[in-house]
């Protein structure tokens, strides 16, 4: 669960990006956040995480069981100093650019160095590693260097680091940028058998329409449509208005 | 790839060769540190005219490498920058220091030389030194073992995020010189008039990247420990070896080697 709640965000000495804006996901919901360039999508999503200090409510909750979606939220956190590292240890976060996610040498170091620093002994972390690269299908890229990929490799990489973390929520800004087709199809498989809570900003509105059951549209620092991915990505006039287009699938179909 | 590109991957390489498999990536990073920390001591207490004294010391960084199998050769590579800079410290001495110290054949020796070419091989004896604890131990291991020593995280955490951020640095002027050169054909290098807004950028983008990194560091869980830093087996012999040779560093300092074994042969 993510819940803001008036939240406002001003760059120091830049323009106002978030603006008394307000919303809320449930527990084991898949949520698109879309918008046109620079409407704020990414420091929306570093409010979440405390990365940056908007002002306002902003509470994140754990559900007892993701797989079991709708159940009693176990554990509601407010953001605050004291609540931030039990937060950082519920979200996943994808970042827009791969480059800064990825700090180790290799791909199976920077997976393991989160679970390791939760208390996690390097033996299971590294099983744990071995897991979800079999799943993405990337033992390939196990021992490859981090400065010795492409953008897209760096990219399933860095989701990969993101799974072995096991967030009970999943922060993606741009996950399937300068993926390849293949790639990107896996990526929408993945996300759609994942359980738990996702929050998806993107300009992939096929991969959005495929994957969220709900949209939410940015605009001048305030969600201006909240609705569900079917209706609101069908909806020419609303896209227009905010400098976006339908889906390619929809408009083939004309 | 221009040039720092390749200053880049060297900075990565040092990782490749930190992941060695030898007897001396196998000891323990406090053990190394402890030797190495004797050794540069110890040399630079070297007298200034003391230089046959000081030829031998070179003798323990050159045994280290050769079992470490980095060739030395690797060392001067790496350092090639930072190596003219050792060697100029003393090129003034000669100029004060006329006294005659020595005397080779017929070839009369001022002290200034003398002082000179001892200062020069200090420096480039302890960067041999350092270089061989930098490429037989990772960041991430020496940072594990100071914090096991008490050193505050502060330190450790800023050590860590300097050795990465120097990387970073690079990376980002390479791929700053790489868009200039692109835009500015036929210009080589970064024209001066130019280089205000080029090292601003640069400092501005790499305190980004850096900023950004240390983020998705935190937003992992770190908390200035490393937990997560390759826990080898590390040999039993560690501080057995460090010991010897600290004993040799410190024997030679104090025996004359060269005189020594001179004395030996010449007895006979
Ligand atoms: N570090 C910063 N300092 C000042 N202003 C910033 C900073 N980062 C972003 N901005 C500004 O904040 C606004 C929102 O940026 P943000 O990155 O959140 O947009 P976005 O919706 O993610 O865009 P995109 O679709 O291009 O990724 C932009 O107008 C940008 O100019
Ligand atoms: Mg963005």
């Amino acid at each position: 669960m993510l819940k803001f709640e008036n939240v406002t965000y001003t760059y120091p000495g830049g323009e106002t990006v978030l603006n008394g804006l307000s919303f809320e996901i449930c527990a084991g919901e898949c949520v698109g956040l879309i918008g046109a360039n620079g409407v704020g999508k990414s420091t929306l999503m570093k409010a979440a995480l405390g990365l940056v200090s908007a002002r306002g409510t902003i509470t994140v909750g754990e559900n007892g069981n993701p797989s079991e979606a709708g159940n009693a939220v176990s554990k509601a956190l407010v953001m605050n100093a004291e609540n931030l590292p039990a937060i950082r240890r519920m979200l996943g976060y994808l970042l827009q650019d791969s480059d800064s996610q990825m700090f180790m040498p290799t791909v199976l170091e920077d997976m393991i160095f989160g679970p390791m620093n939760y208390g996690m002994p390097r033996a299971e972390a590294e099983k744990k590693a071995d897991e979800v690269l079999e799943r993405l299908g990337l033992q390939y890229l196990k021992t490859r260097q981090n400065h010795r990929m492409s953008g897209g490799e760096k990219r399933m990489a860095a989701i990969a680091v993101l799974l072995a973390m096991e967030p009970s929520m999943l922060l993606m800004d741009e996950p399937s940028a300068s993926l390849d087709p293949k790639n990107r199809r896996k990526l929408i498989r993945l996300l759609k058998e994942l359980p738990g809570t996702k929050l998806i900003s993107s300009h992939d509105l096929d991969m959005v329409l495929e994957t969220c059951e709900r949209v939410l549209i940015l605009k001048d620092g305030q969600i201006v449509a909240d609705g569900p991915a079917g209706e609101i990505l069908r909806n020419q006039t609303l896209l227009e208005e905010n400098d976006l287009e339908l889906p390619f699938c929809l408009q083939i179909q004309g | 790839m221009n040039k720092l590109e390749k200053a880049r991957l060297e900075v990565r390489e040092m990782d490749d060769l930190a992941a060695g498999n030898s007897p001396v990536h196998g000891m323990t990073p406090l053990s190394k540190l402890f030797v190495t920390v004797l050794y540069i001591v110890t040399v630079v207490s070297f007298h200034k005219y003391d230089i046959t004294g000081l030829f031998a010391a070179v003798l323990i960084p050159f045994i280290g490498y050769q079992i470490a199998s980095v060739p030395v050769r690797t060392c001067f590579r790496k350092l090639r920058h930072v190596l003219p800079l050792v060697a100029f410290v003393g090129l003034l001495n000669p100029l004060f220091d006329k006294s005659i110290q020595m005397v080779i054949g017929n070839v009369r020796v001022s002290g200034g030389v003398l002082s000179m070419l001892t200062l020069m091989m200090k420096g480039v004896f302890c960067l041999m030194a350092s270089f061989l604890l930098a490429a037989t131990t990772s960041i991430e291991e020496i940072c594990a073992g100071l914090r096991k020593l008490h050193v505050p995280k502060i330190l450790t955490s800023l050590l860590l995020l300097t050795f990465r951020y120097v990387g970073l640095l690079l990376s980002e002027a390479a791929d700053m010189t790489e868009a200039y050169s692109l835009r500015a054909p036929g210009q080589k290098g970064v024209r001066v008039e130019a280089w205000g807004s080029f090292l601003g950028q640069l400092l501005l983008r790499s305190m980004d990247r850096a900023e950004e990194l240390y983020n998705s560091m935190l937003l992992r869980g770190y908390n200035g420990e490393f937990y997560y830093a390759k826990k080898r087996e590390y040999g039993r012999y560690s501080w057995p070896a460090a010991l010897i040779t600290a004993a040799c560093t410190v024997l030679m300092r104090f025996v004359n080697v060269p005189a020594w074994i001179s004395h030996v042969i010449g007895g006979f």
